[in-house]
């Protein structure tokens, strides 16, 4: 699952010279696409052109999948240019009722460990091609993760700041093969929890 | 017209072409600095309404940690000290450190949250939750991003952390609101976590815990 964030009426992040998160995420997101088919992947992406599905929608579509991975692509405001990092959602209690349903507001939480695995993958890979970035994925409430029922994490780049957009267009391949690659080393460790109720 | 009206003319006119060159942009930067002057004083006046400020000169001096972003790029929090009365109270003493925050360092370079963000409510439940109401400019003027947001509510979570040990947990409003994100990105739909260890009284100046988290969601509490 690719989710190029924002669209529509959201812009996201935007720099002084007119750069909008929204627009480069989803150039990214072609790329990404490309490298992880090449890779043998299906891809199914929250959206195709200048629409903004709701948090819960985006979760939906993910959660609808079997075997899914989820990838929300980003662009910072700051940060040191030319940078990537990774970030997979803080602890969440895993909460179950007696018939094994989990929460909708907390899918994440049995997928917190592989969400970590496919993260510091992708990560290393992203560290590898970007002097500056982190070399492990890092934890953040981040809000589109929290309701999806996948090992999910979010690419931010650095940032929409830079003064020329080619800066931020070349690093597309860079980032679209570490996805790629993270998500074909990561393949091999993915068994699905058993959740015996799913989601609620 | 005599060629001696017209030469006149045109000089005339000459001249009042080079005096509007030289005096448009003199006007220009009269016009922005009162722009700007009126945008403070407006922005003062919000923060006197706001804020009946919490310093009370009869407060112990205590030298208090503020978590402001470091000088390098890599999106870090450093703890600065400051000597400031702070009140025993943890309500007090919470509005008078978070003020402090958003009055912000002396190189604003090293903010972590918007200069026109106000806080407009504190309060501390029986159970350590402590909610913290925040002006609108919280979550329009924070650059919007995971790794900015993270950084502005972990600024406000790690200076509770240092400064007001009552507090355990913290939830933020935006307006009065539940909001669903800060600025896009970061969830603020549940707490997060502040101390960890059973409060005690506020210490002469607080030490920071570094195996604790401050920062993380905590259990979200949602309607079924």
């Amino acid at each position: 699952m690719l989710d190029p964030a924002h669209g529509g009426t959201d812009p996201g992040a935007r720099g002084t010279g007119g750069i909008r998160e929204s627009e480069i995420v989803l150039d990214f997101a072609i790329q990404v696409r490309r490298a992880l088919e090449l890779q043998g992947f299906q891809v199914v992406q929250t959206r195709q052109g200048n629409e903004d599905p709701s948090f819960d929608d985006r979760s939906a579509t993910a959660n609808a999948q079997r075997g899914a991975v989820f990838v929300t692509l980003h662009i910072s405001s700051t940060g040191m240019q030319g940078t990537a990092r990774v970030y997979v959602n803080s602890d969440l209690p895993q909460v179950a009722d007696s018939n094994g349903l989990i929460p909708w507001d907390r899918a994440q939480a049995p997928f917190l460990g592989l969400s970590k695995t496919f993260g510091d993958l992708v990560q290393g890979f992203l560290a590898q091609r970007f002097k500056g970035s982190p070399g492990a994925a890092q934890t953040a409430s981040v809000r589109q993760l929290r309701t999806t029922a996948a090992p999910a994490i979010a690419v931010e780049i650095s940032s929409v700041t830079v003064e020329d957009r080619a800066d931020l267009d070349h690093m597309a391949p860079g980032v679209a093969d570490a996805i790629a690659r993270g998500a074909a080393a990561f393949k091999p460790s993915y068994v699905v929890p058993t959740v015996t109720g799913g989601l609620r | 017209m005599t060629p001696r009206w017209k030469f006149m003319l045109a000089s005339g006119f000459i001249f009042a072409l080079l005096a509007a060159a030289i005096y448009f942009p003199i006007l220009r930067r009269r016009v922005k600095r009162a722009a700007k002057l009126q945008q403070q004083s407006e922005e003062q006046a919000r923060r006197e309404l706001a804020q009946p400020i919490t310093i009370n000169p009869g407060d112990p001096r205590v030298k208090a940690k503020l978590f402001w972003a470091s000088d390098t790029m890599d999106s870090t929090l450093v703890p600065v000290t400051v000597e400031l009365p702070l009140s025993k109270d943890p309500v007090l003493r919470s509005k008078q450190v978070l003020n402090t925050l958003l009055a912000g360092p002396v190189d604003a370079e090293f903010r972590t949250l918007p200069p026109d963000a106000l806080l407009l409510a504190f309060y501390v439940l029986p159970d350590g939750t402590a909610i913290a109401d925040f002006s609108e400019a919280l979550a329009t003027s924070v650059p919007s991003g995971i790794v900015s947001e993270q950084l502005a509510v972990n600024s406000i979570t790690r200076t509770l952390e240092a400064n007001v040990p009552q507090v355990q947990r913290l939830k933020i409003l935006i307006h009065g609101q539940e909001v669903e994100t800060l600025a896009g990105h970061l969830d603020l739909t549940g707490t997060f976590v502040v101390n960890t260890k059973p409060a005690s009284p506020p210490p002469a100046s607080a030490a920071l815990t570094p195996d604790k988290t401050p920062g993380k969601l905590a259990q979200t509490e949602r309607k079924p």
